[in-house]
C-alpha cells in the first residue's frame, strides 16, 4: 500500500475518456509526474483532490478513496496550483492564515503557522502587503506557504518553477528539497523540466494519453552502475580515440571533442588518463552516464524524433 | 548560548470540527464585508428610519403627544400590525442596497484572481463555500431588518401602558419569519449575480436591475394583457402581499390585484433554483472547455 | 551594417519608469540567448527590437530596416510574446491566418502558409479547435507557429519553451537550431539556463535596465577575471588529489564536496591544471570517476554578474 493507489482509474470529461484504466501504487518520499501535454496529468491532480469522479476503478490517497472521503483527504494535502490563485485584497498573512483556518487550524494556530509558513518561504519582508502587488515570484512562493502552513502529509506542487528567473528557481528547489529532509511530507510535483524533476525526485509516473507509461524507481537507477562513459576532450582527440579503442573500448568521436564510449571491465579511468598524458590531450570532462531521467522518459514516450522537417527560407 | 534553527514543522496538532469550516468563511466574509467605511454608512443610513419609527411608538405611548394630536391620534400613532407591516416595508429598501453593495464583495474576490482551486483543495465543499458566505451575508441584512424591527416591538411592549406584547406576539412572529424570507432571497440572488459578473460595481448594478427590471415588465404586462399575473414579476410587491399575510394585516389591493400565496412561493422558489443553477455553474474548482 | 542587429545607445524610459538604458549591441546571424531576471528590461529589449515601441533615445537598425518602414520591417520580423492572451472565440489556423492575411498575400497564400508553419510546430490536428480549449503548451506553439509563419529573417522569442513538455523543448531547440543554421537571426529569451547553453553559444545578459554581458559564454566567462575557473572531479581520495594538487598547480582554493566523494577545485590556469590532472590520474594514486567544469556555462555567468537579488555585482 503506497502513499496513492490507482486501480483501473478511469476518468471522463465531457465525453472524453481522458484517464484511461490507471493501476500502480506510488510509494516514493518525492514522487514526480511527467507526460506530455494532455496526458492527462491535470486530470490526475484534480481525481486525487476530489474534483473528478472517477468512472470506473478508484484512487486512494493514503488509503481513503478520493471521491468518498474527499473532506478527510483534502485536510491533509497542501495544493500548490499551476496558475495565479489568490485573493488579491489580503495581506500575504491574512490570506495564508485563512487557508489554514479552513483547512482544520483553530485561529491562534492558524495565525502562528501563516507566520512561520511565510519566513520559511522566504516571504518575511513583504507578508503585511496585499497579495496583488506581489511580483510574479512571491506569488508562486504565497502558493507554497499556503500550501505548507496547515502541515499537511501530502502536497501536491503544479509546476513550481513555473516563469521563475533561474535564482527564484534554485531558490524553489531547494525550498523543495528542505521539505523533503523534514521528513513529514511526501510530495507530488508535475513538471516539464526534467533536471528539475531529477534534482528533487526518487520516483517517476510518466503518463502518455491517458495510460501509464512508466513508473520507476529513479533513486535506484541512479545507484547502479553502467559502463558508459562521456569525455570531452581537448587535444588531439582521434589519435586519443584510436589508442583507447587499442585497449578494446568502443567509442564514437563527436565534433568539439566529445566522445562517448564503452568501456569493457577490464580497462580503468586510470588508463585513459595513461593514454592522455603521453598524447597530450585534456580530459575536460568525464561522466559515467547512467540512465538519466531523459533516457528513461524517452524510452516511455518509445518515440525517436529526428529534428524538423527541412525549413527552407 | 544556542542557535536556533527555523525550519518547516509538521502539524500534528488539533483539528477543528468539519463543520466550523463554513463559519471561518462566514468570519472572513463578514470581516471584509465590513471593513470598509460604505458599508458602515449604508448600515447608518439604514437604520435611520427605524429612528423615526422609534420616535412614533414613543409618541403614541406619550400622554401628551395624545392630547396634541387630537382626534387625528388613534389613526397615525396606532402601534399594531400595520404599524409593523410599515416598517419592513420601509426596511426592505437599505435591504436591498446593503445586499447589492455586500454580496459583490464577498464573492468577487475570490473569483477575480481564480482562488477557487486553492479554495475548494480544502475540506470545504462547493455547498459548504456557498452556504457560509450566505451566511455572512443574511447576517450582515438582519441587522437592518428584523433585529431593529424586534427591538422596536421590544421597545413597545415596555412602553405600552397596557400589557401588549403578550397579546401581540404573532406580529413578532411574522417580522422574523417575512424578514427572513427577503434576506434570504436577496442573499442568494446576491450571490448568484455577483459569481457571473466580473466587475463590482456592475454586480451591484445587475442586482438592483434584478430585482426593478422584472417589477417593471410585469407592470407593462399587467396593463397591456389586463391581468394580474404581471404582478408575478413584480417581487417587492409580491413580498409585500407575503408580509401583510404573516402580519395579518387586513389586505389594502383589491381582490383582482391579489395573488394567491401558493403562486407567490412558486414565483420565489423558481427564483431560488435559477441562483443555485447559477452558482453550481459558476463555482467550481476546473473550468471545462469544450471544442 | 545589413546583416546584424544594432542598437546604438539606445534608452527607453515609460515616463519615469526605466525600461532599458543606453544599450549597445550589435548581433550576428544564429541563435543568441537573453537572459535577466524578471523586470530586467528583457521585454522592452524585444519590443525595441521588433518595432512595437520606440526608443526614447538611440538608433535601432535591424538588418538595415528601421520600424518607419513598417511594411518592410514586419514582413521580415517575427516575435512570439510570452503573454498568453488571444482573440476571443477564434480557432489556431484563423489566428495564423489572420495574421499572415495581415501581410497582404492571398488566401491562398496564406492557408499554404499556415498549414506550413501549424505542421512545423506539430499542431497540425489540434488546429481547427477554439484555442479557449487549448492546453498551455498547445498555446505557446500557436503562438510560435504565428512568429514563424511569414518566413521572417529575424525571430524574437520570449520564453518560447514555457509551459511545453521535454520533447516538444527538445523539438523546439531543434528547430531553433536549425533556423539559426540557415541564416536567420534569433534571439531567444529563457529562464531556464541549460536550456539557453544547448540552444546558442552567444548571450546577452540584462539585468536592472543595464547590458552586463554580451559574446560568448565561454569568454564572456573568462573576462570574469576575479572568479577563477572552478573544476568538480569525483573520486576516491579527494584529500590525496587535493594535496597533490597544492603541490604542483596554481590551485588557489580546494573544497571537499558535502557527500566526502569529491572535490571543487578553483584554479587560475585551466590549461595547466588539467595536464596536471592527467600526469596525477595516471599516477594512479586516485581513481577519477568524473569531471566537469563547474562553471563554464550560463548559469554560473548568471550567478557572478547577477546577485541573488537581481542586481548587478
Amino acid at each position: 500500500m503506497g502513499i496513492i493507489d490507482l486501480e483501473g482509474l478511469e476518468v471522463r470529461l465531457g465525453n472524453r475518456t481522458v484517464l484511461n484504466g490507471l493501476t500502480g501504487a506510488l510509494q516514493g518520499h518525492v514522487i514526480g509526474l511527467l507526460g506530455p501535454n494532455g496526458a492527462g496529468k491535470s486530470t490526475l491532480i484534480n481525481t486525487l483532490l476530489g474534483f473528478h469522479r472517477p468512472s470506473r476503478g478508484s484512487a486512494h490517497v493514503f488509503g481513503l478513496d478520493t471521491h468518498r472521503d474527499r473532506a478527510q483527504i483534502r485536510a491533509g494535502i497542501g495544493y500548490m496550483p499551476e496558475n495565479d490563485s489568490f485573493i488579491g485584497n489580503m495581506s500575504g498573512v491574512r490570506f495564508v492564515r485563512y487557508m489554514a483556518e479552513l483547512a482544520g487550524l483553530p485561529a491562534g494556530k492558524a495565525l502562528e503557522r501563516a507566520h512561520e509558513a511565510l519566513f520559511f518561504v522566504g516571504l518575511g519582508e513583504v507578508r503585511y502587503r496585499q497579495v496583488s502587488t506581489y511580483s510574479l515570484g512571491m506569488k508562486q512562493l504565497i502558493k507554497l506557504a499556503q500550501a505548507l502552513a496547515h502541515g499537511p502529509k501530502l502536497l501536491i506542487l503544479d509546476e513550481p518553477t513555473n516563469g521563475l528567473d533561474p535564482i527564484a528557481r534554485q531558490r524553489m528547489i531547494q525550498l523543495i528539497k528542505d521539505i523533503r529532509k523534514e521528513g513529514s511530507v511526501r510530495l507530488l510535483i508535475s513538471s516539464h523540466l526534467l533536471p528539475d524533476i531529477d534534482e528533487t525526485c526518487d520516483e517517476v509516473l510518466i503518463l502518455k494519453n491517458g495510460r501509464i507509461a512508466a513508473l520507476r524507481n529513479i533513486e535506484e537507477e541512479r545507484r547502479s552502475n553502467r559502463s558508459f562513459m562521456e569525455l570531452e576532450t581537448v587535444g588531439a582527440t582521434e589519435q586519443f580515440s584510436v589508442r583507447i579503442r587499442g585497449l578494446g573500448c568502443e567509442c564514437a568521436c563527436f565534433p568539439g571533442g566529445r566522445i562517448k564510449l564503452v568501456i569493457p571491465d577490464h580497462v580503468e579511468a586510470r588508463d585513459l588518463y595513461v593514454i592522455a598524458s603521453e598524447q597530450g590531450v585534456q580530459i575536460r570532462r568525464m561522466n559515467q552516464r547512467r540512465d538519466s531521467l531523459e533516457d528513461i522518459f524517452l524510452r516511455a514516450m518509445d518515440q525517436e524524433w529526428a529534428g524538423p522537417a527541412h525549413v527552407s527560407l | 548560548m544556542s542557535v536556533y534553527k527555523h525550519n518547516y514543522r509538521g502539524y500534528d496538532g488539533k483539528l477543528t470540527p468539519g463543520w466550523a469550516r463554513i463559519f471561518v468563511l462566514t468570519r472572513y466574509g463578514y470581516a471584509e464585508a465590513w471593513s470598509s467605511k460604505i458599508t458602515v454608512g449604508i448600515f447608518i443610513l439604514g437604520l435611520l428610519p427605524c429612528i423615526v419609527f422609534l420616535f412614533a411608538i414613543y409618541l403614541a405611548n406619550n400622554p401628551m403627544a395624545r392630547l396634541l394630536l387630537g382626534n387625528h391620534a388613534p389613526r397615525i400613532l396606532a402601534i399594531n400590525a400595520g404599524f409593523f407591516l410599515d416598517l419592513l416595508q420601509v426596511q426592505a429598501g437599505p435591504a436591498l442596497v446593503l445586499a447589492a453593495w455586500l454580496a459583490p464583495r464577498l464573492i468577487t474576490f475570490d473569483l477575480a484572481d481564480d482562488a477557487l482551486p486553492i479554495l475548494l483543495s480544502h475540506p470545504i465543499s462547493r455547498f459548504g463555500y456557498v452556504f457560509g458566505k450566505w451566511v455572512a451575508l443574511s447576517a450582515s441584512l438582519s441587522l437592518v431588518t428584523w433585529i431593529p424591527a424586534l427591538v422596536l416591538f421590544a421597545y413597545q411592549g415596555y412602553s405600552s401602558p397596557q400589557p401588549w406584547a403578550a397579546a401581540n406576539l404573532p406580529i413578532a412572529v411574522g417580522l422574523i419569519a417575512g424578514a427572513l424570507i427577503w434576506i434570504a432571497f436577496l442573499s442568494l440572488l446576491g450571490l448568484a449575480l455577483s459569481s457571473w459578473v466580473k466587475w463590482r460595481v456592475v454586480a451591484t448594478g445587475v442586482i438592483f436591475a434584478a430585482i426593478l427590471v422584472p417589477a417593471g415588465v410585469g407592470g407593462v404586462m399587467g396593463a397591456v394583457l389586463r391581468t394580474k399575473w404581471g404582478l408575478l414579476l413584480n417581487v417587492p410587491f409580491m413580498m409585500s402581499v407575503l408580509w401583510q399575510r404573516l402580519l395579518g394585516v387586513p389586505g389594502f389591493a383589491s381582490s383582482e390585484a391579489s395573488l394567491p400565496t401558493a403562486g407567490i412561493s412558486a414565483m420565489l422558489m423558481l427564483a431560488c433554483l435559477l441562483c443555485v443553477a447559477m452558482l453550481y455553474a459558476r463555482i467550481r474548482a476546473r473550468e471545462v472547455v469544450r471544442g | 551594417m545589413k546583416d546584424q542587429i544594432i542598437f546604438e545607445n539606445v534608452s527607453k524610459f515609460y515616463g519615469e519608469v526605466l525600461g532599458v538604458n543606453r544599450i549597445s549591441l550589435a548581433i550576428p546571424s544564429g541563435v543568441t540567448a537573453l537572459v535577466g531576471p524578471n523586470g530586467s528590461g528583457k521585454t522592452t529589449l524585444l519590443n525595441l527590437m521588433t518595432g512595437l515601441v520606440q526608443p526614447s533615445s538611440g538608433h535601432i537598425s535591424v538588418l538595415g530596416l528601421s520600424p518607419g518602414s513598417a511594411t518592410e520591417f514586419f514582413s521580415n520580423v517575427g516575435y512570439c510574446t510570452q503573454f498568453d492572451s488571444f482573440p476571443r472565440g477564434i480557432t489556431g489556423w484563423q489566428f495564423i491566418f489572420d495574421s499572415l492575411m495581415l501581410h497582404g498575400m492571398s488566401k491562398a497564400e496564406a492557408a499554404r502558409l499556415t498549414r506550413e508553419s501549424l505542421e512545423r510546430v506539430q499542431l497540425g490536428d489540434a488546429a481547427n479547435r477554439r484555442i479557449a480549449g487549448y492546453s498551455k503548451g498547445m498555446r505557446q506553439k500557436t503562438r510560435l507557429a504565428q512568429a514563424i509563419a511569414h518566413h521572417p529573417r529575424v525571430l524574437v522569442l520570449d520564453e518560447p519553451l514555457n509551459g511545453l513538455d521535454p520533447m516538444a523543448r527538445a523539438e523546439s531547440i531543434a528547430l531553433f537550431e536549425e533556423l539559426g543554421r540557415q541564416g536567420m537571426h534569433l534571439l531567444i529569451s529563457s529562464h531556464i539556463l541549460d536550456e539557453v547553453d544547448r540552444i546558442s553559444d552567444r548571450v546577452v545578459l540584462i539585468t536592472g535596465g543595464y547590458l552586463i554581458a554580451e559574446g560568448n559564454i565561454h569568454q564572456v566567462r573568462q573576462e570574469v577575471r576575479e572568479k577563477p575557473m572552478q573544476v568538480f572531479i569525483r573520486c576516491d581520495h579527494p584529500e590525496v588529489l587535493a594535496s597533490k594538487m597544492f603541490a604542483i598547480n596554481h590551485c588557489v582554493e580546494a573544497r571537499l564536496h558535502a557527500d566526502g566523494g569529491g572535490l571543487l577545485l578553483r584554479t587560475g590556469d585551466i590549461d595547466q591544471f588539467y595536464s596536471a590532472l592527467n600526469a596525477i590520474a595516471a599516477e594512479g594514486l586516485v581513481k577519477i570517476e568524473a569531471v566537469a567544469p563547474a562553471d563554464d556555462d550560463a548559469n554560473a555567468i548568471y550567478q557572478y554578474l547577477i546577485g541573488s537579488d537581481g542586481s548587478a555585482l
